[in-house]
């Protein structure tokens, strides 16, 4: 199990150390350009359901309340998860939108991440705090929460409302971790409404900060009519 | 860094893959959770018949597990209210649910494929389809995207013509956004604009490129009517679609129109992630044609080879790439014959094999080892033949490399199912204690 938990950090370590210049090239497995910001629609999908957490100092939440005010993007992960196309990958593309909120103001004043546990046994506020150190050791640019529950109770109808598959793999000392997930990650606007859902296959941090910003744009415009 | 980075994220990304990516189908989307192993069931949508058992579409779990006693068997049928012009279907991308569409209705029935996937359950219905989607009707399958479902139309309420659209489904059922196929008038931007002609079809997404593929039929009034008639028609028969579009999958926006006569219809793109092309089937000028990123990078389609004899009636209606992209199975249905075609190079692919498989044939699924292969016998249900050609079938072959050998075969008519259409693969290994992830 320490070899999977390894393995995780080796993964968001390596992402992490990435440049921002790096954040926002192309590569093999996003041979494209990003759409430019506000010249598309994101339907809204859903409200993002709501649900009881407890962020990394223990004090209790309601989720509607952790996404008011600003462009939320909220991963579902678990800190002993080894496969490197789910939680690894995912906390990288976060620590990469992180980086870039250094550099960009208006990233770093209306963007929030998320990353909720969907392992409250093991992952406890204070280990999700030690999490944290590891893979977000700055203390300027956007908000970048993280979150935990109190219990099953509480994790299985928030899972239920994102539609987040969880289930326990049959050997518990699977190096890749004892949970079996579908990666997701959810874009919520200001509003708490869900307006897109990515995987592994579409969770590009260009494709995020695109997708962000074209929220924001959306939210200047109605401001100004 | 970055270089690193990625090759030892591909590294460990290969070695999980080869671990997971052992058995499935070919067709199916890359964002589908895989099965674990091979597949131990098959789905087959099936269209009702009047007087033939309930009458009703049904939803056919058929045992594949080798071993099992129950091998080529049907382990349980679950009808749906009516007949709806059965046709295609999908998993969502965590293959919890099987959504099953309606033609004629409209109407897409969703099913439990998680809990028990020998005995799918039926959930709900999405109904109203055509008032929910601003006009889309004549949804043609479900294709998984991340937490949502994308839905290929093939006609609209307005003319039950052939102008459609491309919807979306939250996967719990709830409505997001309908995209119109561009038309002339309405090209959204689109190159070529002065081909568009609105038709829909297939729609498939290549993730690493951000790109999502679409083809074209026909509408509802071409196909709920009688083939003989439609084919005697001339006015009608200049209702099909002549098109292919690529689209930003990010944007949802059409970048460029080709022209792709004679009913394009399924799309498969290839696998290895150097290969930027996908294969398509033109059912009326049975011709297989290639959409591909030129040297420039620029998306381009032509013909690269013939199927069979257009003139001796084949209408190749699927089509089925292999794993390694290197095989190509046609299915075709009024010669009921299955070619097979070495497609190792992309631009002149070459026929090397074909076999009888009925009276007719529609659909092809095949295993993602290549080994195993299933075909199914209807096509619509007014364009399935008629009298003693009207065979109705699940047929099951394994594939050497040379040839394809019968493992069982399955008459729909004699077991009062109805006509068998489109196949899906199911097994236990997704169930609560086993994979199901994409991790």
């Amino acid at each position: 199990m320490l070899r999977a938990v390894s393995l995780a950090f080796v993964f968001v370590a390596a992402i992490t150390t990435a440049t921002a210049g790096e954040i926002f090239s192309r590569d093999a497995d996003h041979d494209y350009d990003a759409p430019t910001p506000g010249s598309y629609r994101l339907p809204v999908i859903k409200v993002a359901p709501d649900g009881a957490v407890l962020d990394s100092n223990g004090k209790g939440e309601r989720l509607r309340d952790v996404f008011r005010g600003r462009v939320t993007v909220l991963s579902f992960i678990y800190t002993r998860c080894a496969a490197p196309k789910a939680c690894p990958y995912a906390t990288g593309v976060l620590s990469q939108l992180h980086r870039a909120s250094l550099e960009d103001t208006e990233l770093a004043k209306n963007l929030r991440l998320v990353s909720l546990s969907f392992d409250p046994e093991y992952d406890t506020p204070q280990r999700l705090a030690t999490y944290a150190e590891g893979v977000n050791g700055e203390s300027a640019g956007c908000e970048w929460r993280f979150a935990t529950t109190k219990s099953h109770g509480e994790l299985d109808s928030i899972l239920k409302g994102y539609d987040q598959a969880v289930d326990r793999r049959s050997n518990p000392n699977d190096p890749q971790g004892p949970l079996y997930h579908i990666l997701r990650v959810f874009l919520i606007d200001r509003e708490g409404r869900i307006r897109n859902i990515y995987s592994s296959g579409t969770l590009d941090p260009r494709l995020v900060i695109a997708d962000v910003k074209t929220l924001l744009l959306e939210t200047t415009k109605l401001s100004k009519q | 860094m970055k270089r690193s980075l990625v090759s030892l994220l591909a590294v460990c990304a290969f070695a999980f893959s080869v671990g997971l990516l052992r058995a499935d189908e070919t067709c199916s989307s890359p964002y589908l959770a895989r099965i674990d192993g091979q597949e131990e069931f098959v789905y087959v949508w099936t269209l009702g018949v009047e007087g033939l058992g309930d009458g009703n579409d049904k939803l056919v779990t058929i045992d594949v597990k080798p071993g099992s006693p129950n091998y080529g068997k049907v382990v349980s049928t679950t009808s749906v209210d009516g007949r709806n012009e059965a046709h295609h279907a999908g998993f969502t991308d965590d293959r919890h649910q099987l959504w099953l569409a309606g033609l004629d209705t409209s109407r897409i029935f969703i099913f439990d494929v998680y809990s028990d996937p020998a005995k799918p359950k039926f959930v709900k219905t999405i109904d109203k389809f055509a008032e929910t989607t601003g006009g889309a009707m004549g949804p043609h399958g479900a294709y998984p995207l991340p937490g949502r479902m994308l839905i290929p139309c093939l006609s609209n309420a307005k003319d039950k013509g052939g102008k459609t659209a491309l919807v979306e489904y939250s996967n719990d059922g709830n409505y997001i956004a309908t995209h119109w196929l561009p038309t002339k008038d309405d090209a959204g931007g689109a190159a070529n604009a002065d081909l568009a002609d609105g038709y829909g079809y297939d729609a498939r997404v290549l993730p690493r490129k951000n790109a999502l593929l679409t083809s074209s039929f026909t509408g509802w009034n071409n196909y709920m009517r009688n083939l003989g008639e439609l084919m005697g028609d001339s006015e009608a028969m200049k209702h099909f679609g002549s098109t292919m579009v690529m689209w930003d999958f990010h944007t949802r926006q059409p970048k460029k129109i080709f022209q792709v006569p004679g009913a394009p219809l399924e799309i498969r793109w290839a696998w290895d992630p150097k290969h930027n092309y996908a294969f398509t089937a033109s059912a009326l000028t049975s011709k297989l044609w290639l959409v591909y990123a030129d040297d420039k990078g620029e998306w381009q389609a032509k013909d690269v080879a013939p199927i069979g004899e257009a003139k001796g009636g084949v209408l190749p209606v699927d089509i089925s790439l292999s794993a390694d992209d290197k095989t190509l199975f046609v299915a075709s249905f009024l010669d009921g014959k299955c070619r097979v075609f070495d497609v190792s190079d992309a631009q002149e692919p070459k026929q090397i094999y074909e076999k009888q498989i009925g009276k007719q044939v529609n659909m092809v699924s095949q295993s993602w080892d290549g080994k195993r292969l299933y075909l199914t016998s209807s096509l619509l249900a007014k364009w399935d033949k008629a009298g003693a050609d009207n065979e109705q079938f699940l047929r099951a072959y394994a594939w050497d490399g040379k040839e394809l050998k019968p493992q069982f075969d399955l008459d729909f008519t004699a077991l009062k199912l109805g006509r068998a259409h489109q196949m899906l693969f199911g097994s236990s290994k997704l169930g609560p204690n086993r994979a199901v992830a994409s991790n």
